[in-house]
């Protein structure tokens, strides 16, 4: 690839088939987006990304389902004549069926100067991601539970945003967008990161990762704080909203209802509504590292938790801004608009041209 | 010391850990002992699978009731099933769960909840409908488990089951362990669908996928699951991923495993291991307590084997006895 002259830009697709199967669906009647499903949505992202001049896509391999059912699709759509995809290849890597297939997958593109990384998942997914991915454009599709960090929208536009962004028709300070996140420092173990929020829990065991118990939360971080988000983000959003695109964050000291000052009603899990008690709160400016409150439990990343910790043990949390980029959608859409990019001469002039 | 941080107390976590340690230590001794010769009939070991077996069980009491599979060992011990009585029968010895009659795949102690290890692939599940209905009418709280590998989750019974609990609102529990090897089959290859939990969506009902291998995950799933349908919340899927440290079956050659991954896995996803690791390291037990449990298991498994190849088999005379039953 490094001796072709002009690089055609090749976009990486990473769909974790393991996101959205865990004990909310009990608990909350949380959706579980079936597998045909993700794969459908990766064979309407290639399409758009076809149609913006995309020739060469590379995707992650995994043994759940969505690489048959997209083989299967791209032919079926094949020999119907109804799509036209671009050329697509999988990396060259071993499939364990966990979340580490989603680093190694970000890995390998970032070393392979991918153009941008389609992402389908939820937020855990994302966050693997971009624990990797360097200064790679992302664009995120929401296919997990919670969801706060990926925008909801039909992932036809997602692609061909992606595809608009990557050939260079959408100028890059309109095209991309810069995100904060969150670095958890234990010990000097290697940092782990947070795309929307931190939460540190009395449960010292990573068990069925979710969290819906209010009594064991004690505080959280967030990066950004949207009142129409659902997860422990909402806490946040709906005591003081803060915006992805400006600076800072929110920390918030939670507390049992019986003993805190103010209790809100947040919705913590998909339709489930429960009484968050709140201590206190305060902006988060980046920069600056965060002791925990709590000395031991456990450490939930961006709704799971992940990590314990004990009172052995030095725990930080810091928010960093313009940690990373992703394809800002609706501004490439919007440009798009407003510069014709989707409009072509029409058959009348087409003929008047080539007479 | 530590406060404990886990959702059991000090007592359960020590019986958490003497369960698995149990059905370990009977699992790798009855695989000697089958070298041997004086074992008949196959043995399918659940060595490796302890966390899921003991982690649903602990929420269970003796009215509840599982249906088994023919690697039932565990499910056995989990739910409480005489561990003697267990190996006599295996031995085939009058003095077994089920007269010696039943063999390996057929230990069943009604007494315990434990409807029996079943030789039928998915043949569990519609017996545990049964049971799940009879709680229902009796309106006392009690659910039925089905346990199925990830081979006879292609059942028609077990799909048929699913439907049945979902359309009767069922407090009726589906637990696919999958080991990824249907027999020697890949689940890749054998399974249509791609995830268990789409499978019971395709059914109406939700599912939920754990690692096995983490004890406090499965506990802690298990136990929101079987709340849930303890309430009247209706039937659930739960998929333990998990690992079988022996073959199919005793003598299976294994030809179907990649090179090195039983010693992959016992070295890294042992779940007892990963169990003792993490509550040790809360300094709530301390390693001689384990290992105290672990001399007193090495004792009673081998007083069971003592015992059982000791025992009487059955006679001529116990040929027609507990085989039929009159209503």
């Amino acid at each position: 690839m490094s001796e072709e002259p002009k690089l055609a830009p090749t976009v990486g697709i990473i769909a974790n088939p393991v996101s959205a199967r865990d004990i909310r669906r009990v608990i909350a009647n949380a959706t579980s987006l079936q597998i045909t499903d993700r794969a459908n949505i990766v064979l309407r992202v290639l399409a758009c990304l076809k149609a913006s001049g995309i020739e060469r896509v590379v995707m992650m391999p995994d043994n759940g389902g969505i690489r048959h059912h997209v083989r299967r699709g791209v032919e079926r759509s094949r020999n119907l004549g109804e799509h036209e995809f671009p050329d697509l290849s999988y990396l060259d890597m071993t499939v364990t069926g966990t979340v580490d297939d989603t680093v190694r997958a970000a890995d390998l593109m970032r070393q392979q100067g991918i153009a941008a990384i389609v992402v389908l998942g939820g937020d855990g997914t994302h966050r693997a991601v971009v624990s990797r991915s360097g200064d790679i454009p992302i664009a995120g599709i929401s296919t997990g539970t919670n969801n706060a960090f990926p925008e909801h929208r039909e992932p036809t536009i997602t692609g061909l945003a992606v595809g608009l962004a990557v050939t260079g028709r959408v100028p890059e300070a309109v095209a991309y967008a810069p995100n904060k996140k969150l670095v958890v420092r234990i010990n000097d173990q290697a940092a782990e990161i947070a795309l929307v929020d931190v939460a540190l829990v009395t449960e010292r065991v990573v068990g069925a990762r979710a969290l819906w118990k209010p009594e064991t939360f004690r505080e959280l971080f967030v990066t950004f704080a949207e009142p129409e988000v659902i997860g422990m983000s909402a806490i946040a959003g709906l005591l003081e909203p803060v915006k992805r695109s400006e600076p800072g964050g929110l920390h918030v000291l939670l507390a049992p209802t019986e003993e805190a000052a103010l209790t809100l009603n947040v919705p913590i899990a998909p339709g489930y509504m429960r009484p968050i008690g709140i201590a206190r709160w305060q902006r988060l400016s980046a920069g600056k590292a965060h002791g925990p409150q709590i000395t031991s439990g456990s450490i939930a990343l961006d709704g799971e938790r992940e990590l314990s910790f004990s009172e052995r043990d030095r725990v930080s949390v810091m928010l960093e801004e313009n940690a990373f980029r992703t394809v800002n959608v609706a501004a490439v859409m919007d440009y798009a608009a407003r510069h014709g990019l989707m409009r072509q001469a029409g058959q009348k002039e087409r003929k008047r041209q080539v007479s | 010391m530590s406060k404990n941080p886990f959702p059991l107390d000090k007592q359960g976590l020590l019986e958490a850990y003497r369960t698995m340690r149990t059905i370990r230590e009977f699992e790798e001794r009855v695989h000697n002992e089958f070298a041997k010769g004086d074992i008949p009939g196959f043995v399918h070991l659940y060595a490796g699978e302890e966390a899921s077996g003991t982690g649903i069980m602990m929420h269970l009491n003796d009215r509840d009731r599982i249906a088994s599979t023919h690697r039932g060992h565990g499910h056995c011990i989990a739910k409480g099933v005489d561990v003697k009585e267990m190996m006599g029968e295996i031995y085939g010895k009058a003095m077994g769960s089920c007269r010696g009659k039943g063999g390996s795949m057929h230990i069943a102690d009604l007494s315990k909840g434990m409807m029996g290890a079943n030789g039928i692939l998915g043949a569990g599940a519609p017996l545990a409908c049964g049971a799940a209905l009879a709680a229902k009418f009796r309106g006392d709280g009690g659910v039925g488990i089905s346990f199925v590998g990830d081979g006879a989750s292609n059942q028609g019974m077990f799909l048929e089951s699913l439907n049945l609990a979902a359309v009767w609102n069922l407090p009726a529990i589906f637990v696919v362990e999958n080991n990824g090897y249907a027999e020697s089959t890949s689940r890749e290859y054998a399974v249509a669908v791609d995830s268990y939990v789409d499978r019971a969506a395709g059914f109406g009902l939700p599912g939920v996928t754990v690692d096995g291998t983490d004890f406090f995950a499965v506990y802690e799933a298990a136990g929101e699951i079987i709340k849930r349908a303890r309430e009247g919340g209706g039937p659930a899927l739960l998929e333990c991923k998990m690992i079988r440290f022996f073959g199919h079956f005793e003598g299976d050659q294994q030809t179907y495993r990649g090179k090195g991954e039983v010693e992959h896995i016992r070295a890294n996803q042992d779940c007892i291991k990963l169990f003792a690791d993490k509550v040790l390291d809360a300094g709530v037990i301390k390693r001689p307590e384990l290992e105290a449990i672990d001399k007193e298991i090495v004792k009673l498994i081998d007083e069971a084997v003592i015992t059982a190849k000791a025992a009487p088999l059955p006679t001529a005379k116990d040929l027609m006895t507990d085989v039929y039953v009159t209503y």
